[in-house]
């Protein structure tokens, strides 16, 4: 997906130019109604296609208590998010670019307790500072469910996308998804339908 | 097609018992009976009737109807197709109705007939005597002869309530399959299902797409 000879590459561009379309959509949490969606793909195709496009991108991976982007990568977790949180560096420290322009993050060492790690001040301010570099940040977050339960995950950011595997996720469990989602109040961007036939 | 092969199957099964059932033909016939002196209310015209049918009907008589109905079954299964029903708010004033279902019209109508025609006889044959403590009869007539009846439909009737059943357990069952599923038929499939614009399709292409 980060190739850019990739079959699905015009399909990451396509939903890259459809974002970008939207307002306010410099931060962007990326949820899915159960695991198994692929979030994580879904977030390095797009940022892989952001970069393409000429834009500077980053991928976050907010999903303290079951962190996927490091081992999508093969790579470890040393250092990431949660590194970023007291020290004063932004992130552009702890992560790297895996192309030009496409910097991802892991989620660094979890030591404390994931839910309240994530409920901590410094991942708003941690990508608050990235902004300031990056036309867009992905925020990798955990299922809705968990997002639902996470005021800063909840309106920390510009908005919301859902993403649906077209196989895995039944409809009504989507569909309840969407509607707590909207219920609750956030700006839910838009779906990505995963894993098309 | 779920909720038509429901519909087909049920109205299937509902008209197939209903053609092997033996049909059904239902006859009526009215008496009229006056007391002789003017009663007031539906009650005590409704007791001056029962009192009526209990003084004249008798095990003899149903006997003789049966016989002149060419009954040949059993006087049980005769009782349960007779139907006579005191009515006191016609236009020709109190009386009963005789109502007789049988499988052949003509033995309908024979049977309701030969109940008024007898039953009418019997209020005779009382000879102006009160029947118990009830007012006596002052005249009383066959107000209304039975006609072969006309066939009761009910394979029909089966078969337009099983087609409405088949509509909402099809229905139903298409609903909750429908919610059940997790094949998307594509965008539009999916914008009407979550009621959010899908910003794009990813094809399934990776050999390896189990994390996140």
């Amino acid at each position: 997906m980060l190739d850019p000879a990739s079959p699905v590459r015009g399909n990451y561009e396509e939903l890259a130019a459809n974002l970008l379309k939207l307002e306010r959509t410099a931060s962007v949490v990326v949820t899915s109604p159960d695991p198994g969606a692929g979030r994580t793909s879904v977030c390095l195709g797009l940022g892989a296609a952001l970069a393409g496009m000429g834009r500077r991108a980053a991928v976050v991976d907010c999903n303290l208590e079951n962190a996927q982007l490091h081992r999508v990568l093969g790579e470890p977790n040393f250092v990431g998010l949660t590194s970023g949180f007291d020290d004063g560096k932004t992130l552009e420290h702890y992560g790297h670019e895996i192309i030009p322009g496409l910097l991802v993050v892991p989620t660094g060492p979890v030591l404390l307790d994931p839910a309240s790690l994530l409920e901590d001040e410094g991942v708003k301010k941690a990508v608050r500072g990235l902004r300031k570099s990056r036309d867009l940040v992905l925020l990798d977050a955990p299922v809705a469910g968990r997002v639902l339960r996470s005021p800063n995950l909840l309106g920390g950011f510009d908005g919301v996308l859902l993403v649906v595997h077209a196989s895995r996720t039944p409809k009504s469990v989507a569909r309840e998804t969407a509607d707590d989602l909207l219920e609750a109040g956030v700006n839910l961007l838009g779906v990505v339908l995963n894993g098309c036939s | 097609m779920l909720v038509l092969g429901v519909v087909l199957v049920l109205v299937g099964i509902a008209l197939f018992f209903g053609f092997i059932r033996e049909p059904v033909y239902t006859a009526e016939a009215r008496v009229s009976v006056r007391p002789q002196e003017e009663l007031d209310g539906e009650e005590a015209r409704f007791a001056f009737l029962e009192q009526v049918r209990g003084a004249v009907v008798t095990k003899k008589m149903l006997s003789e109807v049966r016989r002149r109905a060419g009954w040949e079954a059993s006087p049980k299964a005769f009782s349960e197709r007779l139907d006579p029903r005191p009515v006191v708010n016609t236009g020709s004033g109190p009386g009963l109705q005789i109502r007789f279902s049988a499988n052949e019209p003509g033995q309908a109508a024979r049977a309701a007939n030969a109940y008024a025609e007898l039953f009418v006889r019997g209020i005779e044959n009382l000879d102006g005597r009160p029947p118990a403590d009830g007012a006596p009869v002052a005249q009383a007539a066959v107000a209304q002869r039975a006609v072969p009846g006309s066939y009761s439909p009910r394979p029909l009737i089966y078969a337009a309530i099983a087609a409405g059943a088949g509509l909402l357990v099809g229905g139903a069952a298409a609903l909750i399959l429908e919610g059940r599923a997790s094949g998307w038929r594509g965008v539009r499939d999916a914008e009407l299902t979550l009621r959010v614009p899908v910003l794009g399709t990813i094809p399934d292409y990776s050999p390896k797409k189990t994390e996140g």
